[in-house]
């Protein structure tokens, strides 16, 4: 008989119905004895127990028998007893107990498969926003570059029909000819069909929405000094439309609204509403400006407008900063460095400027 | 570490508190919310975690902290601890009504397994921890029986049975089956298993079918006839803005689309 004795315990006929504390221990020829503890304590022997996994998430060993009277089970549920009572087991219950600590440790590693999978299925859609997030530049281009120009206009069409609900957009007058004018030289040869819109709105700004709508605010051109000055910032703004620069930041900001809503759940059209609206508030980045800069003074050129009165604008909104900052400014950030760097290009150009034959300021009093 | 040794006084019979007496420097835990009253030189102290011991590190009170906002309780326990030179009492609430079941550690082993929110008040030094159920089976995370709490030491701990509460011996090999949310605790020797009947589809997407547990003895249960989600369930159902959408029975992900992916025990 083996001296090494391990604690649990005990279940059975006559004993209190949440068990008493007992220690056991084997004999040689694999039968099991249990002694109740305490002086009054019961000495139970069973000659073939069986032995299995047990108890809440089967982390006990359970060694249970038939007595006489009844059904018995001596639970073993520390980890350590567990130990000492597997040590000295003789051979006949070597196997059994092997097979016990299977089960545990099987279910145990199942339930952890299965909490990582929960967790990956949970964070999944989050995983996906960052992945978008870090890469939404390469995911944007992607989605551009397949964007028909037949779609680009109906984009159009549906910006301006959003921007009509928002404020008073005008197509036609002596401001949307002036402009009208001024642009169609500017994008001869463009696949898009350019129209031209004034919105009676006070802000200094304007926008080109993708395909060819491009709306100036009557604050803009109330701000502008000349004709050359407006050809400026319209040069500007085209320059953001042909460059498809519109077009990515709509297509961007609409991915992450719709990865939000998938997220979030809900999946209903706002969201193309929103972002829409929102068009106004689209911001460029840097190198977007600096090339919608560089190509819009290529246009300028090319169609014989002095390109002066493009700096001419932009050192006015520089001027219009320091007291309030314009609205077209948050959207096109308008560094020292970019009005310096564009100073030194226009420098650069030696060209026959044919003057436009524009009059602003009768333009200007047709606001009145 | 060493226990205090409580002596307590059950009141009411269908809405019932539990009033705790304090020797010198004796404590108690016990969520914030459900204190009825205290006397004088009885002193509230809010801890991070159950107050039971210094958790390792800052690693261990993170991953402490993530287990206790999984299961919903409260990133704290209150200790309410008793520094007056005599005997001071302070009396825990049950929040709805039912009975309070006191259990003294030491008589069942040590350990008890309960039903998350039933928890009322214990010693100090009477650990709260978690313990998920393992045995996924069919019914996977479907709700109620999934995470329980673990009562570890060798104190009194009291728990909160809804409505009438049925105490039960099973022997060795005994089985009962009992829905889950009927479950208040159990000691650990007992097998906790839990089955889903019905259809998988059902289970998926809504409909006939509910979860069931089955306890194996040997070992003492506590069973409960109205678990708060069966209660909350009548109460939206009744109310006259809610839709009446049924919660608890209901799975996180559908019972058996895991269920199916993690296989199920038998
Ligand atoms: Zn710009």
């Amino acid at each position: 008989m083996s001296d090494t004795r391990f604690r649990g315990r005990l279940f059975g006929p006559g004993l209190p119905g949440s068990g008493a504390p007992a220690t056991g221990r084997w004999s040689d020829g694999g039968s099991l004895q249990v002694a109740e503890e305490g002086a009054a304590g019961r000495l139970l022997q069973a000659d073939h127990p069986a032995v299995d996994a047990a108890g809440f998430n089967a982390s006990s060993l359970r060694i249970s028998w038939q007595g006489e009277d009844g059904a018995y089970a001596f639970i073993i549920e520390a980890e350590s007893e567990r130990t000492i009572c597997c040590a000295a087991a003789p051979a006949a219950a070597n196997r059994h107990l092997a097979e016990a600590a299977g089960v545990t440790t099987r279910l145990e590693r199942r339930f952890r498969f299965g909490a990582v999978l929960l967790g990956l299925i949970l964070i999944l859609p989050l995983f996906g926003i960052g992945l978008f997030l870090g890469n939404s530049d390469r995911v944007a281009d992607w989605v551009v570059k397949r964007i028909s120009t037949e779609h680009e206009a109906q984009l159009g069409e549906l910006i301006l029909a959003q921007t009509r609900l928002q404020m008073k957009v005008v197509d036609r007058g002596p401001a949307v000819e002036a402009i009208s004018a001024i642009g169609s030289r500017l994008t001869t040869g463009s696949v898009h069909r350019y129209r031209w819109f004034v919105a009676d709105r006070p802000d200094i700004n304007a926008f080109a929405a993708p395909g060819g709508v491009v709306v100036v605010y009557s604050g803009l051109i109330r701000t502008a000094g000349s004709a050359e000055e407006l050809a400026g910032v319209l040069t500007h703004e085209i320059a953001h439309a042909e460059l498809r620069h519109t077009l990515r930041g709509v297509i961007k900001s609409l991915g992450l609204h719709a990865l939000a809503a998938l997220v979030i759940g809900d999946v209903s059209g706002s969201v193309f509403a929103e972002t829409a609206t929102r068009l106004t508030e689209l911001r460029f980045s840097r190198d977007a400006e600096r090339e919608a800069d560089a190509e819009g003074l290529r246009r300028l050129v090319a169609a014989h407008i002095d390109p002066a009165g493009m700096i001419g604008f932009y050192e006015k909104l520089a001027a219009e900063q320091r007291l309030s900052p314009p609205a077209i400014l948050s959207t096109h950030p308008a560094t020292g460095e970019r009005l310096e760097s564009l100073r030194q290009e226009v420098s650069l150009q030696k060209g026959k400027w044919q003057p436009l034959p524009v009059d602003i300021q009768s333009i200007k009093n047709s606001f009145k | 570490m060493a226990m205090d040794v409580i002596d307590y006084e059950i009141f009411g019979s269908e809405m019932q508190y539990v009033e705790v007496e304090l020797d010198p420097g004796e404590s108690a835990v016990g969520e914030a919310g459900g204190m009825m009253y205290m006397q004088d030189g009885i002193q509230m102290d809010t801890v991070f975690g159950d107050g039971s011991q210094q958790q390792g590190g800052f690693m261990g009170k993170l991953m402490g902290a993530g287990k206790r906002l999984l299961t919903g309780e409260s990133l704290f326990t209150t200790v309410f601890h008793n520094e007056s030179n005599g005997k001071r009492r302070v009396a825990f609430a049950a929040p709805y009504p039912g009975k309070i079941i006191p259990v003294h550690l030491t008589d069942i082993g040590g350990t008890l397994i309960c039903q998350k929110d039933s928890f009322l008040c214990a010693a100090k030094g009477v650990s709260l921890g978690i313990a998920f159920q393992k045995k996924l089976g069919v019914g996977l995370f479907g709700g109620e029986g999934f995470i329980m709490q673990k009562l570890d030491g060798d104190g009194m701990a009291f728990v909160h049975a809804g409505g009438t509460l049925k105490e039960m011996v099973l022997a060795p090999g005994e089985s009962l089956r009992v829905d889950t949310g009927c479950v208040v605790a159990f000691q650990p020797s007992v097998d906790f298993d839990i089955q889903f009947v019905g259809k998988i589809k059902s289970a998926v997407f809504g409909g006939e079918g509910f979860f069931y547990a089955t306890l194996t003895g040997p070992g003492r249960v506590w069973l409960q006839s109205l678990p708060l989600s069966r209660l909350a369930n009548r109460i939206i159902l009744s109310a006259p803005a809610a839709g009446g959408r049924s919660v608890g029975q209901g799975s996180l992900l559908g019972a058996g689309v895991l269920g199916g992916i993690l296989g199920s025990d038998e």
